[in-house]
């Protein structure tokens, strides 16, 4: 097996004439930590919404473990071991932290219709080894003191937080994080960014878009630059700050 | 469990409502409470359908009457009766229980084949195509005249289930004054809301009930987690669809006789009434709220003969829905979240 653990060939995704997303050839390697950047409209959150599905891609082929998942639905690429986050953050409202949690990582014949009506002592101990497990994830993100509070009273951060967690829940080989740092305090985003290079290091492979360059210089491995659609550089953080295109897209006056 | 002061408030409500019945009615008392009640267990089972539906899942389904319908109708065509204009009796038939489960499952599968469509759609779509839906079926029932009896409906049904009534129990019921049947009807439908809520209970508090509030609270959140979610909200459409074929059927056995002008768009818009004023998302609401729904449309007609001395009955009809109408434009003042309804759970999350 190869050391790609996602690649996209020849993806292009219109809206009207506008090219959203125009990328010949891009992969990401297993266990490395990248970040995509790029200015506003460059096309980050909808090359997202094609690789995790939850958009369709005019042509184009992706690949996630080797596996086409050019047509593949949401929740089925999901199962595979992409994760993914939203840039505006999607909790359960009118369901406790514990339950935002533990619904996550339920399984699919712990969910299943038939399985809740007998509800059996091996669902019920399922159970109690979700709870156990969305409690060590709750403590490992500080949120462990609203398990039991409603998610919509948490605050932004805590939500991100939360999104985080939940996601967490299901074991990712993949995690996809759209804007994890957006509208969180600074010492918040200190300790988030913390927790995100610490679930790299434990061999999550984490592809991340963010707006906060300084954020993304500290602890990526990777950067990829998109603008209009199309990648404009990568490799190093190093490589790609020093990139004169790169300087170009930021201060130039194509976009901004 | 501690006692709230929203249980207290709805127990008098519901006390107040009954109450109502004897000071209205110089006579025959028992007799209206016993009919108030029947289509009070009836409805409840209806609305406790769609709260599956609206409440736990927020799919909006205003074609209620129709899954109610199909339950009907399957139902009383598998047992003996007698159908359309020339009336002739249909001896043979299923016994009334394996009638009734073939209907439940009719109903349920009525709801799969409108979800499959239907469950793209978000929100206000999947309402209008509810409504649709429920019109084509109504409309269908009616012009299939060679096997639903259309305009004349289906008749001489009841003794499939009234052959069941013990006769101790009618001896109960007459010493008291009152129509065994209906009774009889009215027990049952209130013994099946019973064993549904039960079975409710469970189901909310377990894993698939955590599923389905997770879909009405986000569904790509739910899609980004792995989970399928068309399918649990078809699930939950075919679980509603079924309860409220149950309400159906007992809703034909309380009339007697069942023609197309029952499943009608209003029927469905009393269902949500009632839901609504017993708290949606709330298990037990229905229950107070249909209750208290039918004391009122039975009793305003006389609350309104008090106010207007020399009204007629069309007259007084119409004074009824400005009370209903007032009644409910008061509770979404001082309890928008209906009687027994979570206030953390207020924000209706629409799908």
């Amino acid at each position: 097996m190869s050391n790609k653990l996602l690649e996209v060939k020849n993806l292009k995704k219109t809206f009207g004439g506008l090219k959203a997303v125009d990328i010949e050839n891009l992969s990401f390697n297993k266990n490395e930590l990248t970040s995509v950047i790029g200015p506003n409209g460059a096309g980050k959150t909808t090359f997202f919404d094609l690789v995790s599905r939850f958009q369709q891609q005019d042509i184009g082929e992706i690949y996630f473990k080797d596996k086409k998942i050019t047509k593949s639905q949401p929740y089925k690429v999901s199962r595979l071991g992409l994760i993914r986050t939203f840039q505006l953050t999607k909790v359960f409202d009118r369901m406790t932290v514990l339950e935002n949690l533990m619904f996550s990582g339920s399984s699919i014949k712990n969910d299943s219709f038939f399985q809740s009506i007998i509800s059996t002592s091996s669902s019920k101990k399922y159970e109690k080894g979700l709870k156990d497990k969305a409690f060590e994830i709750m403590k490992d993100l500080n949120i462990e003191k609203m398990s039991e509070s409603y998610a919509r009273e948490l605050s932004g951060g805590q939500k991100k937080l939360l999104e985080l967690g939940r996601s967490l829940m299901k074991n990712p080989e993949l995690l996809m994080l759209d804007e994890p740092l957006a509208g969180v305090n600074p010492k918040l985003a200190e300790d988030l960014l913390e927790k995100i290079k610490n679930l790299s290091d434990q061999g999550i492979t984490i592809l991340m878009v963010e707006h906060n360059i300084e954020a993304v210089m500290k602890i990526s491995e990777r950067v990829v630059v998109l603008a209009e659609g199309q990648v404009i550089a990568e490799g190093s953080p190093q490589d790609v700050r020093n990139n004169n295109k790169v300087i170009e897209a930021y201060l130039g006056t194509a976009d901004e | 469990m501690k006692i709230s002061s929203k249980w207290i408030t709805t127990i008098l409500l519901t006390f107040l409502s009954i109450a109502l019945v004897f000071v209205l009615n110089p006579d025959g008392q028992l007799r209206i409470l016993a009919n108030l009640l029947t289509f009070a267990g009836i409805y409840a089972l209806a609305a406790i359908g769609l709260n599956v539906h609206f409440g736990l899942t927020g799919l909006l389904n205003f074609g209620h009457a129709s899954f109610m319908g199909v339950g009907a109708y399957v139902t009383l065509l598998l047992i003996p009766h007698a159908a359309g204009r020339e009336g002739e009796i249909n001896e043979n038939g299923l016994p009334f229980l394996a009638a009734l489960a073939i209907g439940i499952v009719a109903a349920a599968l009525f709801g799969l084949l409108l979800g499959l469509p239907a469950m793209r759609l978000r929100g206000d779509y999947l309402a209008i195509v509810t409504i649709a839906a429920a019109e084509i079926f109504r409309l269908l029932i009616r012009d299939l005249e060679s096997i639903t009896g259309g305009v004349y409906g289906i008749i001489n049904f009841s003794d499939a289930l009234q052959k069941y009534r013990p006769v101790f129990f009618d001896e109960a019921v007459a010493r008291l004054d009152l129509a065994p049947a209906q009774i009889w009807v009215g027990l049952l439908s209130w013994l099946t809301v019973f064993i549904v809520l039960l079975l409710l209970k469970r189901l909310s508090a377990s894993p698939w009930g955590r599923a389905l509030r997770a879909v009405r609270e986000d569904e790509d959140a739910v899609r980004a987690l792995g989970k399928n979610a068309v399918w649990l909200k078809l699930q939950s459409f075919m679980l509603g669809a079924g309860i409220a074929g149950i309400a159906g059927v007992f809703l034909a056995f309380n009339y007697g006789s069942v023609q197309t002008t029952i499943f009608v768009p209003l029927l469905t818009f009393y269902v949500w009434a009632i839901m609504i004023l017993g708290g949606v998302g709330s298990l037990t609401g229905p229950i107070f709220g249909s209750i208290i729904f039918w004391a009122i449309i039975s009793e305003t007609d006389k609350i309104a003969s008090l106010i207007f001395e020399n009204a007629d009955g069309q007259q007084l009809a119409g004074v009824r829905f400005m009370l209903v109408g007032l009644l409910i434009m008061m509770l979404m003042i001082f309890r928008p979240s209906g009687l027994l309804g979570k206030k953390e759970e207020l924000l209706l999350n629409v799908k």
